[in-house]
């Protein structure tokens, strides 16, 4: 499923870095070796190609060719070129869903990754068995569906649910947690948190792996406690991992709609709207021109996120030749 | 001694607080599964179930809507499984091991899609399956995600770094490239198969947006729109719909826990490093 795939924060799968083939070794082989091998080499892509093809570059094209054009099912497209870019970045519902994407994201990730940054460096420290039962149990709720996690987390903040009984351990009084325009968005990204953090926290405990032993023994000898070690060891040492699962986090943050859409279905009063669920209500809607204005507004998106990522990503891979 | 000791038991105590503050909603969901609809929701509150209630959970199993989408969706989710570990291995193959012109060209437009956003292609890709008339079928489930950018990449990777000594002998002996394929390659890379294909089942079985969209006829529901719409189409049946998700979640946590070793060193593998 395409839509489904990168909806998820949890799937971050492969380097975002477009890596440079290997030019190989050219041996010189008789040209009809060559020509079999390069028949070999096309025939094993054309799966590949032809469904990219057919389910990404189609869609990706015609959405921009889509974009410029206004028209609808009776009357033939009219071409109005940039005119829904312009209607999009003027429109202040499309504002306050990028602000409480923005809210969204700026809560998960950093929570996210300080809570994965403590359960890696405490995994680390652990024997083999423990540890492996460690990453396997941190690991758990991120194959549950966020399907599954919304049906459940909805009746965990119900009013007589899971979440206001810890707070009456606590003396503190029962909260509408979905009903409540300040309270939403925290509410939401509890689950948010939670499904990550099991990738969150394995990528980081690579990245604390990496780091050679006699650099936090020798701190350590000098008198340096946990927290000093970590902010002046670790932390630096781990600056590309963390720059990374902050970059990949927060666009997919940003791009989260699944958990606010089942669990708050966006409200009260698009409190809890993330750019891609106002980007399907308005594909939903029955608004004029509202495949194209969604269509547009998922390009806007896609252009500004992936400038940002890929410009995070050149900084990332510069450092990485200088260090070299 | 007793101070290594005394850590030693810190660390046990961290360990199941951590482990139980991480498990405690599903382990909540799995419990209400047992209780009556009304003890799910109700003062003053209780983990346990008063009264075990094992109805819900075999209710669910013989629930025909629901055991249908379970069997549709896990039937999808094996296909699919299937198809794109076999698209993927071969163009990563030809990626990491031939030599053709255009190569540069065709990297690239594989590896795109890998940073083009669902949404953004979401509501296109609903027009282009129903111009093919594919709407309201398995196909449609099944098809258009089969290719995926990452996991060529991911298998690329392995592939790259597998020893080339008896690829070459095989060469010499004039064993042809699809040879090498499937008798070299394939048996040779059950680790990595593993980890995406569990991926890909993932995908499949957690899809719900999809699904929404293209499938409209309740006898090929999905299982994630099922739970969805749970408490929509039967009222407030809290038991029984905490007894679906947890049998809901059950297969992919089964995936998790058989290959957990494999799927923690994929992640390792895939993050970068």
């Amino acid at each position: 499923m395409p839509p489904t795939q990168a909806t998820t924060p949890r799937k971050r799968l492969g380097t975002v870095t477009a890596e440079v083939v290997e030019a190989g070794t050219p041996e010189r082989r008789s040209s009809t070796a060559n020509r079999e091998e390069r028949r070999t080499a096309y025939l094993m892509l054309a799966p590949m190609v032809v469904l990219l093809g057919i389910f990404v570059i189609w869609p990706l094209v015609y959405a921009f060719k889509q974009s410029m054009y206004q028209g609808n099912f009776y009357k033939a497209p009219v071409f109005v070129g940039l005119s829904f870019y312009k209607y999009v970045l003027t429109d202040p519902g499309f504002y306050q869903s990028l602000k409480v994407g923005g809210y969204y994201a700026v809560i998960v990730v950093p929570g996210g990754m300080l809570i994965a940054l403590l359960l890696a460096s405490f995994i680390k420290t652990l024997g083999a068995r423990m540890a492996s039962f460690m990453k396997t149990t941190v690991y758990l709720p991120t194959v549950v569906s966020a399907v599954i996690a919304s049906v459940l987390f909805r009746l965990i903040y119900a009013d007589q649910g899971l979440a206001n009984w810890l707070l009456g351990l606590v003396n503190l009084g029962p909260k509408n947690f979905l009903g409540n325009a300040s309270m939403v968005i925290p509410a939401v990204a509890v689950p948010g948190i939670w499904l990550g953090l099991g990738i969150t926290t394995l990528i980081m405990l690579a990245g604390l792996l990496d780091i050679p032993e006699s650099y936090l023994e020798s701190a350590q000898l000098d008198g340096a406690g946990f927290l000093q070690r970590t902010w002046y060891i670790t932390l630096p040492l781990l600056k590309n991992v963390l720059l990374y699962l902050f970059v990949t986090g927060l666009v997919a943050a940003f791009q989260e709609f699944l958990l606010p859409l089942l669990i708050a279905n966006g409200g009260p009063v698009n409190a809890s709207t993330t750019p891609n669920l106002y980007i399907f209500n308005q594909f939903r809607s029955a608004t004029p021109y509202a495949m194209t204005f969604s269509i547009t507004a998922s390009l806007v998106l896609f252009i500004v996120l992936g400038t940002i990522s890929a410009l995070v990503f050149r900084l990332i891979r510069s450092e990485k030749a200088v260090d070299a | 001694m007793v101070r290594s000791r005394r850590s030693l038991a810190a660390k046990w105590v961290l360990l199941v607080l951590i482990a139980l503050s991480m498990l405690m909603p599903l382990a909540w969901m799995a419990l209400c599964g047992f209780k009556r609809d009304l003890d799910v929701l109700k003062t003053p509150f209780a983990v346990l179930p008063q009264v075990w209630e094992w109805h819900n959970y075999t209710a669910m199993l013989h629930d025909r809507q629901y055991m249908t989408a379970v069997g549709l969706t896990m039937l999808g989710a094996v296909i699919f499984t299937g198809l794109s570990i076999a698209v993927n291995a071969l163009a990563a193959y030809a990626f990491a091991r031939l030599e053709f012109p255009y190569k540069r060209v065709l990297w690239v437009l594989c590896i795109m899609p890998m940073f083009v956003p669902a949404m953004s292609i979401l509501i296109t890709s609903f027009v282009v399956v129903s111009k093919l008339h594919m709407l309201n079928t398995l196909a449609v489930l099944i098809i258009p995600g089969v290719a995926s950018a990452a996991q060529m990449f991911f298998m690329r990777q392995f592939f790259l770094g597998m020893p080339t000594a008896v690829e070459d002998a095989a060469r010499i002996d004039g064993c042809s490239r699809w040879r090498i394929f499937l008798k070299i390659f394939v048996p040779n890379s059950g680790a990595v198969f593993v980890v995406v294909g569990i991926i890909s089942y993932m995908a499949y079985w957690n899809a719900y947006v999809w699904p929404i969209l293209t499938i409209s006829n309740p006898t090929l529901q999905q299982i994630m729109p099922v739970l969805a719409n749970f408490l929509d189409d039967r009222g407030p049946q809290y038991g029984q719909l905490m007894a679906a998700s947890t049998l809901a979640a059950l297969p992919t946590i089964v995936l998790l826990l058989v290959f957990q070793r494999h799927i923690v060193a994929g992640v390792r593998l895939s993050g970068i490093k």
